[in-house]
């Protein structure tokens, strides 16, 4: 049953559905599990669906099959009971329901949800009834599913092979790679790129349009009448201007820069630029932002459509940001404040977004990331905030 | 690919195929026991894992030692769930009406209805097995959808107003690339596997299989630069078996080659191993540094 093991499971955040659950007891049924090792293997497949969360599970099992690393010894004991009450259900169900004190009958009569719920009850009832909480399942006591208790059904105590080979695997932690939840890797850049591939209107290689022409030839009697639309694909226009100062975003350039480099294959008309911290008068299309200057003025002349996708931190002194004379660079006196310049780069493209390569959390101690966020939508720089930024970036202004 | 006479190895029980290998594909222990896990609970397997780790090879493989044919489904984005089920070929239907110069008869819809991929699964006389590769290509709908139908192992077909059943449940198989999970309906339907890169260990096997007269020094020495080569830095597309299988192929075809060019840390044959330029550019740079 393993009902426990289930639960730990959820409370350590691995989605696994009841379905799932039952569907591994149905694998059980069927003989498809002999020893840990099947357990193993096969309640991973059938529970744990994505490689995320092996690594998690690879610990959880560990630590729910072998003792070594338990602070609790009683968790064992409780492990071994729900073994045992599984094996012995799914074995001789009029034993177990001897042991319980329940007809047979009445518990064939639930469902296996409300058997797990039944076993569960039955177990916390024992929780209460014999050391107030302290330990799981007494160990002296007259309860039947208690380890040494009263049982006169002789209830086998952990029918499971003892082949721990499973547990050495699980402390392999073999997954641990894929667990990272953090910002992008180059690793995941390929998958990113997928995501943003979406931004161009796809829609079928072929230009005739379908619809269009049964509906024109049906109003022309039969007589056939093809409609051709225009590609939609070439049409979408990127900026991305990216943050390359400073040392705060060092981690992240390369990273950056590579995933929308691979950008520009996808779009047609892709146009990088740089600046340090925030937007003054003038972009960079240089790296270093020396030679090709950009002015900001210019942006008005530009498709409006074009998608804007500023990434940068967001994070620096509140005077760069609000003071007119804000820029750290001498050569850049006479700007007005940057966020007047953020300001008009968003009402002049409906299509913006800002990635943040700082995760969420952080985003709160920065005064500055929560006033620019007021002027663009902010995401973050992970697959899941790239994917919202790509479909705010599609959607946004329609 | 195939060389040599093919040996399947596989253990037949009493209507109770179970799969072990193939002769062309190694098979570690835990995913041979969730292909069978899978089947009998008849469930779709949905296998993720870099490229090169042979989550398509697998399919082949199980199709090969049950002796079922394979029906491939290959996705691709623009794909629609009813194509992949069947297909009403109105255009040569509009054809004949108008010039009426084939046999078919024009008035019966059926004689124009095609099978796709999953319909010619449902309506094979024997049980075949059903790969439907790099789903993470389509949209989420249609992973759904197509979900719904493998689940009730039937679909309609609208202009002839008829259900489809199969005959058969296929063996289903789905590879994905994707990193990120696919819709959470879609994996609760399916048993999941994630293919790690096999390890030197088992690469070893794995090269054996493909050339199995290969010298133990030879094997030895090209496992060895071939991780070390994984372990480059800023290489975007990493060697993986593909690359490696060609890679030695390529050795052995040159009669001037040696082992010992690999131990003094010279590698030829790069551009079989790196495909992408960048790449190849970087894998040179580091070896020529490594080598001092």
């Amino acid at each position: 049953m393993f009902v426990n093991f289930f639960y730990t499971l959820r409370e350590r955040g691995i989605p696994v559905t009841p379905t799932s659950f039952l569907r591994l007891q149905k694998a059980m049924h069927k003989g498809l599990v002999h020893s840990l090792d099947d357990f193993y293997t096969v309640a991973r497949s059938v529970l744990v669906k994505s490689e995320r969360y092996f690594d998690t599970y690879d610990q959880i099992f560990a630590h729910h099959f072998k003792n070594a690393s338990l602070e609790d010894p009683t968790a064992v004991e409780l492990n071994e009971v729900a073994r045992a009450m599984l094996e012995e259900w799914l074995q001789n169900p009029k034993e177990l329901a001897d042991l319980l004190g329940i007809d047979k009958d009445q518990l064939k009569k639930m469902t296996p949800d409300e058997l797990i719920q039944y076993f569960l009850d039955r177990l916390k009832e024992q929780t209460e009834a014999h050391h107030g909480g302290n330990k799981w399942i007494g160990t002296g006591g007259t309860s039947p599913t208690g380890h040494s208790g009263y049982h006169p059904g002789g209830m086998r105590v952990g029918g499971v092979s003892r082949n721990h080979s499973a547990i050495k695997v699980a402390l392999e932690r073999r997954y641990r790679d894929y667990s990272q939840e953090g910002p992008l890797t180059q690793i995941q850049m390929g998958e990113a790129m997928k995501r943003l591939r979406r931004m161009a209107p796809t829609g079928p290689k072929d230009i005739v349009n379908v619809d269009k022409t049964i509906y024109e030839t049906m109003r022309n009697a039969g007589e056939i009448e093809i409609i051709f639309d225009r590609r939609l694909t070439d049409r979408l226009k990127v900026v991305l201007l990216i943050d390359n100062g400073g040392w705060s975003m060092e981690p992240y350039i390369d990273v950056v820069q590579t995933l929308f480099h691979y950008a520009s294959s996808q779009f047609k008309d892709l146009k990088i630029f740089f600046f340090h911290n925030t937007i003054y008068n003038r972009v960079w299309a240089d790296a270093q932002r020396y030679y090709k200057p950009q002015d900001v003025d210019d942006f008005i002349r530009w498709d409006p459509e074009t998608r804007i996708i500023i990434v940068g931190d967001a994070n620096m002194a509140p005077y760069e940001l609000m003071y007119p004379n804000g820029s750290i660079y001498l050569e850049e006196r006479q700007t007005g404040p940057s966020i007047e310049r953020l300001r008009f780069i968003a009402k002049t493209f409906r299509h913006c977004a800002w990635l943040n390569p700082m995760t969420v959390h952080e985003w709160y101690y920065s005064r500055t990331v929560e006033t620019i966020r007021q002027v663009f939508p902010m995401f973050e720089l992970t697959l899941d905030g790239l994917e919202k930024a790509v479909t705010h970036l599609t959607t946004s202004g329609k | 690919m195939v060389e040599g006479p093919q040996e399947f190895i596989m253990v037949l029980e009493k209507n109770n195929p179970r799969f072990t290998g193939a002769s062309q594909y190694v098979l570690d222990d835990e995913l041979a026991k969730i292909v069978n896990v899978s089947m009998a609970l008849e469930m779709p397997l949905l296998l993720k894992g870099e490229p090169g780790t042979g989550k398509t090879m697998l399919a082949h493989a199980i199709a090969q030692s049950l002796q079922m044919p394979l029906i491939v489904l290959n996705v691709k984005s623009s794909m629609k769930l009813i194509e992949a089920l069947y297909q009403y070929d109105t255009l040569t239907r509009l054809n004949d009406s108008r010039f009426g110069d084939s046999k078919r008869n024009v008035s019966d819809i059926e004689a124009y209805i095609k099978m796709g991929k999953i319909g010619q699964a449902f309506t094979a006389d024997k049980k075949t097995v059903l790969l439907i590769d790099e789903i993470d290509k389509a949209d989420t709908d249609f992973q759904d959808d197509m979900l719904d139908v493998l689940d009730q192992m039937q679909f309609d077909i609208i202009e002839i107003d008829k259900t489809i059943k199969a005959k058969h449940r296929p063996v289903i198989v789905i590879t994905s690339n994707a990193k990120k999970d696919l819709s959470d309906p879609f994996l609760g339907r399916c048993n999941f596997h994630h293919i790690a890169f096999p390890d030197p260990d088992m690469m070893r096997l794995i090269v054996n299989v493909h050339f199995p007269k290969l010298d133990d020094e030879l094997m030895k020495v090209c496992i060895t630069t071939f991780y070390r080569l994984r372990e480059l830095r800023g290489i975007e597309k990493k060697p993986a078996t593909r690359e490696l299988i060609n890679w030695i192929r390529a050795l052995k075809s040159d009669p001037d080659f040696k082992p010992k060019t690999l131990y003094q840390g010279r590698v030829p044959f790069l551009g079989v191993l790196f495909k992408k330029s960048a790449d190849l550019q970087q894998a040179t740079q580091q070896i020529i540094k490594s080598r001092g």
